[in-house]
């Protein structure tokens, strides 16, 4: 390998890499956030993009309806599906019996039902393709060739993102949403709606993922278990320290970078893997991840 | 801080779910054992070899459930690589048996010791982080075994699956799920008592003991990081025991099914017959295991009821099964 291909391998590695990896820092942004407020790894993420590309393709496609209501609808839907979900049954689950695992398995149940449901309907039957939002024409960046897509989902991704962390900073419902983070009972004890907030929460998270979705999936084949995906949001969460939302996006664009560089100097096979590889080695190496704080030491 | 303190020692049992704590046995519960021991003699003489089939998977669900007891029901850690060890109990057992020829009862204990083995290994780099770190690690290593599953295609016979040659003791070999019904249920009640044996003894206390509270523990004096080694190992020999268990039986395995969906499975037989009891995750895998098998002809449906069953279970029913008809049983004879 001259030095030639090296660079010109970088450059389209780092390149490709952005763009998906800017996915990815959406979902482990939505995953960091639910779990910032409620101590829950939302298991159930991947199965939330899934069911909102179906959304989407569903009112785009057999309903023929333009892109400028598919796109807010589905965004809406996610929202309000997610927000329920919190509302009646994590609340439920929550008074039943507190812990964190019985939250964890609720989510891993509702994964299970969204699949179930998609499959049902018979959409999930065949893998489709997911009309793209603008026509891919390529582009060269450097050396690094990339579509008019692939720009349109990186500059959404960060205006998504932008948004997101001026609304957790500067907002009041992200100020509420950052007290419940840090002592849930305190937060109540100002005048902090839990409930509000935990909907507002699962709502924003499901949200992100439904544009994580309309961005993904007309780069990807969509079956039913396309949420599979979400995997490597969780690798860029936990590379970022899993409680940390700048942790978050840094880690989705590592995690993306990775992969792409993996691919193209070692094997495409070993993509699969590399994630997986990043995460022992972080947590091994730094186990709090890039991002995180100092491990707490509970007191009794 | 002070509620932390109550769940050392619980203040009333009305309280706090009562959670594997040595009990009495009662007439009703003898009486049952009796019943269960005639039908699972009984079985074999009654039933199709399919419904053997069935009755021997249920088995190493049992013994799959009990390792995934003894980590997150009695040591309260969160590991999720449990089919990484079942298949790694898998490969080894029938490895053993395809290129050497060990007779089974040997190629069972390599199975277990190298799962456990393998386990402390990952354990000990894994029990670094607490909770949710270690839940994501283990997850890692899940996936991650089940793409060398996948790839190591001189061992495991990659993508194309491995044939498991038949179990074999002397001259005897295991051809019918009929033949290997007795093992498989020999095997499962040591393991069962083993698992009573670990929950009785002083290792098994520290276990609970650090599921209440590592600090207290630690205060006790009680290794807290051995603790979860010793239980993260039990429960991948426990997993590697019942991959060879299933390699008795099975001619075939392919890395599909040792995958997350694997580990899921196994603990929501767990979560449903009830965290934290011998009866839960032996029960759980009996009664999950029977749903999943009549639900096996339509995929989506299994789905959908799978989802749904969590779901339910942990709004209203969140200590499990046997928990649950426990305490409706009490409210009927309260009045």
């Amino acid at each position: 390998m001259t030095l030639d291909v090296v660079f010109l391998f970088l450059q389209q590695g780092v390149a490709s890499g952005l763009v998906i990896g800017s996915v990815y820092a959406l979902l482990a942004l939505a995953i960091v956030v639910i779990f910032k407020t409620s101590d829950v790894p939302n298991f159930s993420q991947g199965e939330m993009v899934m069911a909102a590309g179906y959304i989407a393709l569903y009112l785009l496609v057999f309903r023929s309806m333009p892109l400028w209501i598919v796109m807010p609808a589905t965004i809406l839907a996610a929202y309000a599906g997610a927000a329920l979900f919190r509302r009646l049954v994590l609340n439920q689950v929550a008074r039943a019996n507190g812990s964190p695992v019985n939250l964890v398995i609720a989510t891993l149940g509702l994964s299970y039902v969204l699949r179930g449901f998609v499959r049902q309907t018979g959409f999930g039957d065949t893998p489709r393709s997911f009309p793209p939002v603008v026509e891919p024409q390529s582009i060269m960046i450097g050396q690094a060739a990339v579509t008019t897509l692939d720009l349109v989902i990186l500059a959404t991704a960060v205006v998504v993102m932008a948004a997101f962390f001026w609304m957790f900073k500067y907002t009041k419902i992200g100020r509420a949403m950052r007290a419940v983070g840090m002592n849930p009972k305190a937060a109540q004890l100002v005048g902090v709606d839990l409930t509000r907030i935990h909907m507002i929460v699962w709502g924003l998270s499901g949200g992100i993922s439904a544009i994580a979705a309309l961005l993904i999936s007309p780069k990807v084949l969509m079956t039913a278990d396309m949420g599979s995906i979400v995997t490597l949001g969780f690798a860029a969460a936990i590379v970022g320290g899993f409680t940390s939302l700048p942790g978050a996006v840094v880690g989705g664009f590592l995690i993306g970078i990775i992969e792409n560089l993996v691919g193209l100097f070692i094997s495409s096979r070993a993509i699969v893997l590399a994630p997986f590889v990043a995460i022992m080695l972080v947590l091994v190496i730094r186990p709090q991840g890039l991002f995180g704080g100092r491990v707490e030491i509970k007191k009794v | 801080m002070s509620d932390k303190t109550a769940t050392v020692i619980p203040a009333s049992d009305t309280e706090r779910p009562r959670l594997a704590a040595p009990e009495k046995m009662p007439v009703t519960q003898i009486a049952l054992l009796a019943f269960v021991a005639a039908a699972l003699v009984v079985l074999p003489f009654v039933v199709t070899g399919y419904v053997l089939y069935i009755a021997n998977l249920l088995l190493v669900f049992i013994v799959l459930c009990l390792g995934l007891h003894l980590v997150i029901g009695e040591t309260g850690q969160f590991a999720l690589a449990h089919a990484a060890f079942y298949g790694i109990g898998i490969y080894s057992s029938g490895l053993a048996g395809n290129a050497f020829g060990w007779p089974f009862p040997l190629s069972m204990l390599l199975a277990g010791v190298v799962a456990g083995a393998v386990g402390v290994v990952i354990g000990t780099v894994a029990l670094r982080m607490r909770d949710i770190y270690l839940a994501l690690a283990t997850f890692a290593f899940g996936e991650a075994m089940q793409w060398v599953f996948l790839n190591w295609d001189q061992v495991t016979g990659g993508p194309n699956g491995l044939r498991i040659s038949p179990a074999r003791l002397g001259d005897l070999e295991i051809l019918t799920d009929r033949q290997a019904y007795p093992v498989v249920v020999f095997v499962t009640l040591l393991m069962i008592a083993l698992t009573i044996v670990i929950s009785r003894s002083r290792v098994g206390r520290s276990f609970r003991a650090v599921r209440e509270s590592d600090v207290a523990a630690m205060a006790m004096g009680i290794p807290v990081r051995r603790a979860k080694i010793t239980a993260f190992g039990l429960s991948a020999f426990y997993a590697g025991v019942a991959g060879s268990m299933f390699a008795t039986f099975s001619t075939y395995i392919h890395p599909d099914s040792l995958g997350f969906q694997t580990t899921i499975l196994a603990l929501t037989m767990v979560v449903v017959g009830g965290l934290g009891s011998i009866t839960g995750a032996v029960g759980g895998a009996i009664v999950f295991g029977l749903i999943s098998e009549f639900l096996r002809q339509t995929p989506s449906y299994q789905e959908i009821i799978y989802g749904l069953i969590l779901i339910v279970f942990m709004m209203y029913a969140p200590r499990g099964l046997f928990a649950f008809i426990r305490d409706q049983m009490g409210r009927i004879t309260r009045g």
